[in-house]
């Protein structure tokens, strides 16, 4: 047996490393180490309540919208606040197009450009992937980040600015949107679905959504021009299909809520067993392989306290578990939760989560949020309040905002004591994908993923583990925060 | 040869028109403030000179002055501006991983000795020997002090880089460090913001790379072209200011109105930096645009200056002091306590001058 390390990772938001251990060409163990850590939890102890509005999201430059979302729901749940329904639909805006805008980054810059690299030349595809996908000059930067740029001015007609904005209360949204806004909003959703209908998809946005079997979905790749297409292609050819199995159970919190409920809803989701509810009480991140004190708590109770001599310890996040067990979270998992039929059909095919599923999930997103986006904006009352007034104090109490981030599950459990915060804990998507082991020893839904890999005479420089690990989309800032 | 290529070459190496080229330095020249001679300078420099190298390291950092940067006002200028930066070394987006990528480190080290531009997003944390920031193994602080021996000029991008930010608010559980604090000798530039604006970081990183030295700097060792004015002074909420006119709460009518958000908590009055000019997101808004006060992410030590929701009770920058006396009063009577802060600076001033009172 040897053991490698893999990193400093290259396109990824953040620091990672990874530890493999492979014996005969076969990873027998992993080990995903997150090597940052800023200490949130401890600095936002003690400031005003409302203050964690402008630390908390400071997590994250990437996905500082969600951050922001979490923390003004957990401050709202304590004052018992409730938004009015224009707050709540253009959070659900700014929201939508963050995450699109992340799922974007992220299929165009971070993941796609590994089928690009040398170990692929001679493939039939290998020139078109170079052509489309060579980091910075490939066709895809080419469209997609002017595209994801012009999606984001929505986040300036919103919030003012984007990262780190400032419009998200617990009483809603500070901006009240005129008549000229919304227009502005419509015109630049629609120029964003012409772009992405054009360059990703090939097809209409419907007609991606009425897909729903493997077999339609091959049929579509093999009969359309578009990066979702060759992508679809190039999966099938290097064995994406079956490459990087999840844990088991999916996990969402619930996205985009409403009166009706949300768009995407909050539960689990495992192949073999099927739906069940979510239940949030039977959370906990166990700190025993991080570099952290303490014992398996549930999120509300718990406190983070590095310790950095720790010698089981191999990561700076603690281990998240639902019901004592590792899940996967993000798009795929919203959508298997939702119902989406193709991914279901996947999933079966598969037997859960793999490579391309999870690719195909957040494409699919991104085509539901562009028709969720057009009646968000069109619900938007012109007469109605955007942001409802708070208590003059802030009251005691506990409270928790779980939302969903672009990677999957986010929550802040949140405590104020005389108007400060006495406790807050944050646990982030890609805490739960990229956890470390916990007490019993089970390895997280990476690791897990990585287990069994035939990695052949490349070893640890197998393509096939960059495919892995980037298909999770890892946000390293976020994990260890 | 390498040694010799410039950014000209590289430019139209990656496929960019000559037209498109001279578009780009006519832009960044008015976005600099910089005359229409500084056009024809900057492409005359970009074509002859040897290209300098810039070298983007991550530290203790959130990613959001990437984010910004990489959504520039100017798709042209994004893509000449990373076309530039491609080349060497950047954690986030470069193509190169792992050991190829430390090689990249090393071989601009030797072949660029003194000439390239180390450019810094984050800050080491310097508790536990560095150990809550490790890169490649090692302490974040090694690396950072490694490539800075042999770099021309630094520049600290954002708030973390130039100040500490948030994760230097109090307790500072790692002993995240400003750069300048870490390397004394040589030349930094601090372009503060959390993110800064995309506008002013394209700006910053174009004169550098194009004139070969850092622009004019203020004593704080901010580029005195982007942080030379207040947020406060060139707001389009000024007037309503200036007459008293302040929003309440959130959404109310007075917002609708387009008041001050000076009572909301607005630190504009004592934060320098271009939101209120350049604006954000392409010049599409900025935060007080949207209804919320300005936070100061600009400022050294934002983070630990009381509430981001407190009004400020400090502000103390009115050129004319019997403007300052007068606006006081006239808005006193409309707004009553709002302007506590006005009557606190001439209750000040009257005890100073009137000393037997």
């Amino acid at each position: 047996m040897t053991r490698h390390i893999v990193g400093p990772f290259n396109r990824v938001e953040g620091d990672l490393e990874l530890g493999l251990d492979i014996e005969a060409g076969v990873v027998t163990a992993a080990r995903v180490t997150a090597p940052t850590y800023r200490g949130f939890e401890q600095i936002l102890v003690g400031r005003p309540a409302l203050d964690a509005l402008a630390i908390a999201p400071r997590i994250c430059g990437i996905c500082s919208v969600s951050q922001s979302i979490a923390a003004a729901t957990a401050l709202r749940a304590i004052a018992g606040i409730v938004p009015p329904p224009n707050g709540v639909l253009a959070a659900n805006i700014a929201h939508a197009a963050e995450n699109i805008a992340d799922h974007l980054t992220h299929f165009a810059v971070f993941f796609m450009p590994d089928f690009t690299r040398r170990a692929y030349a001679g493939r039939a595809w290998y020139e078109a992937a170079v052509a489309a996908f060579a980091a910075h000059t490939g066709r895809a930067s080419a469209d997609i980040l002017p595209a994801r740029a012009r999606l984001l001015h929505i986040l300036g007609a919103v919030a003012g600015k984007w990262p780190h904005s400032l419009a998200f209360q617990p009483g809603g949204t500070t901006r009240a949107l005129d008549l000229g806004a919304r227009m502005r909003l419509s015109g630049i959703v629609e120029e964003f679905a012409r772009c992405f209908e054009a360059s990703v998809l090939g097809v209409a946005v419907d007609v991606l959504l009425e897909l729903a079997t493997p077999e339609a979905l091959a049929a579509y790749a093999e009969e359309t021009a578009g990066l979702l297409p060759l992508f679809l292609r190039m999966a099938a050819d290097t064995g994406c299909d079956a490459l990087g199995p999840g844990p088991g159970p999916l996990m969402s919190f619930g996205a985009y809520p409403s009166g009706d409920g949300p768009l995407f809803p909050a539960g689990v989701y495992e192949e073999g067993v099927g739906a069940s509810p979510l239940d949030a009480s039977t959370i906990t991140e166990d700190p025993s392989h991080a570099w952290m004190a303490g014992k398996p708590t549930h999120p509300a109770a718990g406190d983070t306290r590095p310790d950095a001599d720790k010698t089981s310890g191999y990561s700076f996040a603690k281990a998240p578990r639902l019901a004592g067990r590792p899940v996967e979270v993000g798009a795929i998992a919203r959508q298997a939760i939702a119902g989406q039929p193709l991914i279901r059909t996947l999933l079966a095919r598969d037997g859960g989560s793999r490579v391309t599923s999870r690719i195909v999930g957040r494409m699919l997103e991104v085509a539901r949020l562009i028709g969720a986006m057009r009646g968000w904006i069109g619900a938007l009352d012109a007469n109605g309040p955007y942001c409802a007034d708070g208590p003059a104090r802030f009251p005691d109490g506990a409270g928790s905002g779980l939302i969903e981030a672009a990677r999957g599950s986010l929550g802040h459990w949140v405590e104020v004591k005389s108007g400060r915060i006495a406790r807050y804990q944050i646990v982030a998507p890609t805490t739960w994908n990229f956890s470390p082991r916990d007490e019993g020893g089970v390895p997280g839904p990476l690791e897990q993923a990585l287990a069994g890999l035939d990695v052949g005479e490349a070893g640890a420089e197998a393509v096939a583990v960059q495919h892995i690990v980037r298909s999770f989309d890892p946000c390293m800032v976020c994990t260890a925060h | 040869m390498a040694v010799t290529e410039t950014f000209y070459d590289v430019i139209r190496r990656q496929g960019i028109s000559r037209r498109s080229f001279v578009k780009f330095c006519n832009l960044t020249a008015a976005s600099l403030g910089l005359g229409p001679l500084a056009a024809t300078q900057m492409a005359e420099a970009l074509e002859t000179k040897p290209r300098t190298p810039v070298i983007w390291m991550h530290g203790l950092e959130c990613t959001c002055c990437s984010e910004s940067f990489i959504r520039s006002a100017h798709p042209l200028a994004k893509d000449i501006i990373l076309s530039m930066l491609s080349l060497d070394y950047d954690d986030t987006i470069m193509a190169a991983a792992g050991h190829q990528a430390e090689a990249i480190l090393v071989e601009t080290k030797e072949k660029y000795k003194g000439q390239y531009i180390l450019a810094v997003e984050g800050n080491p944390p310097l508790n536990e020997d560095g150990m809550f920031c490790i890169d490649g193994g090692k302490p974040f602080v090694e690396k950072l002090k490694w490539m800075a021996e042999d770099a021309s000029a630094i520049i600290a991008w954002g708030a973390c880089a130039s100040w500490g930010c948030v994760q230097a608010a109090k307790p500072n559980p790692t002993q995240a460090t400003p750069i300048d604090k870490v390397i004394r000798n040589k030349p930094i530039i601090k372009v503060p913001g959390c993110p800064p604006i995309a506008e002013v970081m394209t700006g910053v990183v174009t004169y550098i790379t194009t004139f070969g030295r850092l622009p004019e700097l203020d004593r704080q060792g901010r580029p005195k072209m982007f942080y030379s004015q207040r947020i406060h002074d060139k707001c389009y909420r000024r007037p309503h200011f200036d007459a008293g006119q302040f929003v309440e709460s959130w959404d109310d009518d007075n917002a609708r109105k387009g008041y001050c958000l000076y009572k909301m908590g607005c630190k504009g009055p004592t934060t320098y930096n271009a939101c209120s000019t350049i604006r954000w997101n392409n010049g599409v808004s900025f935060p007080i645009q949207s209804g919320h006060g300005c936070i100061g992410c600009s400022e050294d030590g934002f983070w630990d200056q009381g509430s981001f929701y407190d009004r400020l009770t400090s502000i103390n920058q009115f050129g004319v002091e019997l403007n300052a006396d007068r606006v006081g009063m006239t808005a006193a009577g409309v707004v009553g306590a709002a302007v506590a802060v006005h009557a606190a600076a001439s209750v000040v001033k009257r005890l100073t001058t009137k000393t037997d009172a």
